[in-house]
């Protein structure tokens, strides 16, 4: 199992429209599974940092995560949370890294 | 973990604090004959303890509530604002702004309804010469509307001299302190404030769900609650012409958290509001300080010299970077809570330039230590660092005013 669960986010900022949910993994973020989300909107990979940090947005959601959290999450705007089944589709299909499984 | 996010909701409480609540919640609850009017119940002592930390003689007038909202909810209602006109200040807090805008009209009609917004500068200051211009031209009585201390950039509002401004125009000044109380001297008295919102989980130690409020005696006031109260239960009907039989707080109370906001309250009395205050800005002082000399960062406020302006919370943003990405890699990567985005407190960033991604807020309380503060400093510089080119993005400052414009509909000043 690679997604462990799916859980709306404690820092969900309904306030601003955007409701957010964190994906639980098996196993920690690394860069191959950062590479694997990168066909999902426009990258910004922060790899100086002693825990890289990544985000892919577009004008419908915004993912973000650091490597070696077991959770990366998602944000969506409320009038598009169907996406969120494209997105949940994309990551059944894609050929996961051996670490996410 | 490090926690700086003290001015959503102050963590951890004085020992005090919880030995009251639990003690209070293991108690054998009232008896038969409620009773929340005496001294020397927990209420009482409470309230007394209010008076002394803020000012106020007339305890008996000061009246429990869930927090600031609830407060800012009950004087909203309870007021009779009809042929008023309503002010408010941009460093509004939601809590005071959204019932202003959301109540006023559908109760008395569109000229009362329509909040005219004083403004403040980008570092939220105030001046007390743009209330006076704004009552200045105002032929109709009044009602001022004043955030005490900004939450997104801590700058402390000069009461005393806004105070003078509102009452030489003949209005009402209501302070919302649920920001300042505990952590910045109030003196609500001798300032002349007429109305003080607050709640008791900030600066004050207590719990969520926790708050009072102020309404001086003389001002025309009835309850927006009715209920149970556990006297004189053949009286069904309040009459506007016996004010004095109003009561307003309705239900069973939240004796508990009343309990432990005592404690909250006399912790800050035991230690001593100013010396808070030194700890606070001791910090505060050498984190604004530190941030300003990391390149691509900018702290909103907080000038070399002026430190004793401001209360324990700072807002600032790296280019480059959206507030709510720092924040995150802060809590997640590096474990400091810190809080991005507006704050719930919109119209001020109009005038900081950050209305359409926020900033990045640190607070502290007089729980933190230095080291918290050197901790927070060192992530940010590397977070900076790492940023491929930090003078660019959306911390030079995005500027939509569209939205919170049409929340005010008065328009600002």
């Amino acid at each position: 199992m690679k997604i462990l669960e799916i859980i709306p986010s404690r820092e969900n900022c309904v306030e601003a429209g955007w409701y957010a949910y964190d994906y639980l993994l098996a196993a920690p973020v690394d860069k191959a599974l950062v590479d694997l989300l990168r066909p999902l909107g426009s990258m910004t990979y922060l790899g100086m940092l002693r825990r890289p940090f990544f985000k892919i947005d577009t004008a419908e959601y915004s993912i973000k995560g650091i490597e070696g959290n077991d959770f990366f999450r998602i944000a969506v705007d409320d009038q598009r949370r169907e996406c969120l089944d494209r997105i949940n589709a994309f990551l059944e299909a894609a050929d996961w890294p051996a670490a996410g499984r | 973990m490090i926690y700086l996010n003290q001015a959503a909701t102050s963590w951890p409480k004085p020992e005090s604090v919880l030995a009251a609540y639990e003690q209070a919640v293991r108690a054998l609850p009232s008896s038969q004959f409620r009773s929340s009017a005496g001294d020397d119940d927990a209420a009482g002592k409470t309230r007394q303890a209010l008076g002394q930390l803020l000012g106020i003689r007339d305890t008996g007038r000061i009246f429990f509530s869930s927090g600031a909202t609830d407060s800012a909810n009950a004087i909203i209602y309870g007021l009779p604002f009809e042929g008023h006109r309503i002010f408010a200040t941009e460093t509004e807090h939601n809590s005071v702004l959204r019932p202003l805008v959301n109540l006023l009209e559908p109760v008395y009609g569109p000229q009362t309804g329509d909040v005219r917004i004083i403004p403040c500068d980008e570092t939220g200051y105030v001046a007390p010469e743009a209330v006076a211009r704004a009552l200045d031209v105002i032929a109709e009585p009044s009602v001022v509307f004043v955030n005490h201390m900004s939450n997104v950039t801590g700058r402390i509002q000069d009461l005393a001299a806004i105070s003078r401004a509102v009452h030489e125009a003949g209005a009402i000044l209501i302070v919302d302190a649920a920001q300042s109380a505990g952590c910045v001297p109030v003196c609500a008295d001798e300032w002349g404030i007429d109305v003080l919102i607050l709640t008791g989980h900030k600066s004050l130690y207590g719990m969520q769900g926790t708050g009072a409020y102020y309404v001086r005696d003389g001002i025309p006031f009835r309850p927006y609650r009715y209920g149970g109260t556990g006297r004189d239960s053949r009286k069904l009907y309040y009459r506007d012409d016996q004010p004095d039989a109003y009561e307003y707080e309705v239900g069973t109370q939240n004796g508990p958290g009343i309990a432990a906001l005592g404690a909250g309250v006399r912790y800050c009395l035991e230690r001593g509001v100013d010396a808070i205050a030194e700890h606070e800005r001791g910090l505060m002082t050498v984190c604004s300080r530190e941030l300003r000399k990391i390149p691509g960062v900018k702290v909103y406020g907080w000038p070399e010299g002026k430190e004793s302006d401001y209360g324990p919370v700072l807002s600032f943003n790296i280019g480059g970077m959206k507030a709510g990405d720092v924040a995150y890699i802060l809590q997640n990567a590096y474990g400091i809570i810190v809080r991005a985005g507006l704050q719930c407190a919109p119209l001020i960033h109009q005038e900081m330039g950050t209305y359409a991604d926020g900033t990045v807020r640190v607070s502290v309380s007089d729980m933190n230590v230095m080291s918290e503060i050197e901790a927070l400093v060192r992530a940010v510089r590397e977070i900076a660092e790492s940023v491929p080119n930090p003078d660019a993005g959306p911390a030079a400052g995005s500027d939509d005013r569209s939205a919170a414009g049409a929340a005010a509909k008065g328009g600002r000043l």
